[in-house]
């Protein structure tokens, strides 16, 4: 399964459509939930992990191959890199002053939502400064590398 | 306090959860929302992290996905909602806190937008990856970088109605 366009497309507007019909594309969710008047959200984030917890316990039992392509699926954990707590906190700064993360953002500018498109351009600019600052680091410049990381697979 | 067109937060949540199940098991891959942004830097931009890696090639499935969402968004609002409507509004919890002239809230919204992208780097996903796939998998840092997206997500907005005065 490399790169379907089509197909991942499709799976991405489906996504969208659900964070809008959950209710993750609505500013006020935000608010309330960080100010606990609204619990919407925290109602979706753990519904979704409650089914996850049991659809990922069932399928490690015995793993099947991907429908489309037939490749392993990706079961694996983000390793416990080296200032991720920092960085979630950072995260959560952003994303409760913004009212919206990186999928939402995206699902609230196809609806209209420009001050959502500030926030797009806000975080493509956050990745790319960490990108670069990662580079100055280990002494890239513009070259291509294929120097591991922590990042996850392609 | 919700429009009537959203469903109860259960809904979607067991909505979202059998949809990473099915992306997973149809694809192989599990759902993220922010490693794809390195991919844009990738298209716009020569600076190596995001030529090598999960970005190599940069038209991969996390570039499709991404480009994706905002469709989904414009379908949920044409089939429930009042079609696309062009706004900078942000709601009125936070239209009363937030700046009120364009330039002022576009600056705070740019910035929180650099926070979420450079803490997510940082964290090594976003509340897709590691909330809603992490923590399904068990993966001790997603249950840590999920307190971590909480708090900071409660600090922020903690501060930002109170100290605006707003009636909280």
């Amino acid at each position: 399964m490399r790169s379907a366009p089509l197909l991942f497309l499709l799976f991405g507007a489906a996504f969208g459509y659900l964070l809008s019909r959950a209710g993750a594309t609505d500013y006020d969710a935000y608010a309330g939930l960080f100010l606990f008047r609204d619990l919407q959200l925290l109602y979706v984030i753990g519904g979704a992990v409650v089914v996850g917890l049991v659809g990922i316990a069932l399928i490690e039992r015995r793993p099947p191959a991907a429908l489309f392509g037939g490749g392993p699926l990706d079961l694996s954990r983000k390793p416990l890199q080296r200032g991720l707590f920092t960085g979630a906190v950072l995260f959560g700064i952003g994303w409760g002053l913004a009212g919206a993360c990186p999928g939402t953002a995206l699902a609230m500018l196809g609806q209209g939502k420009l001050t959502a498109g500030v926030t797009v351009a806000g975080i493509l600019a956050g990745t790319w400064l960490y990108g670069f600052i990662q580079d100055v680091r280990s002494g890239r410049s513009g070259t291509p590398d294929t120097t591991t990381s922590s990042a996850p697979p392609a | 306090m919700h429009p009537d067109a959203i469903w109860p937060g259960l809904v979607g949540g067991l909505a979202i959860g059998l949809y990473s199940l099915v992306q997973l098991i149809v694809t192989g891959r599990a759902l993220g929302c922010s490693t794809g942004y390195g991919n844009l830097c990738g298209l716009v931009s020569r600076t190596a992290y995001f030529h090598q890696g999960p970005y190599e090639d940069t038209l991969n499935w996390r570039f499709w996905f991404t480009l994706g969402l905002p469709i989904g968004g414009l379908l949920a609002v044409v089939l429930h909602g009042d079609g696309f409507v062009a706004t900078f509004s942000l709601g009125p919890l936070y239209d009363a806190v937030m700046p009120q002239g364009t330039v002022g809230k576009s600056a705070v919204l740019f910035a929180a937008g650099g926070l979420i992208g450079f803490g997510a780097r940082m964290a090594g996903g976003c509340t897709s990856g590691h909330s809603i796939v992490g923590m399904a998998l068990r993966a001790p840092s997603s249950l840590l970088a999920s307190v971590g997206f909480f708090v900071g997500g409660t600090m922020a907005v903690q501060a930002l109605f109170r100290l605006t005065a707003a009636p909280v």
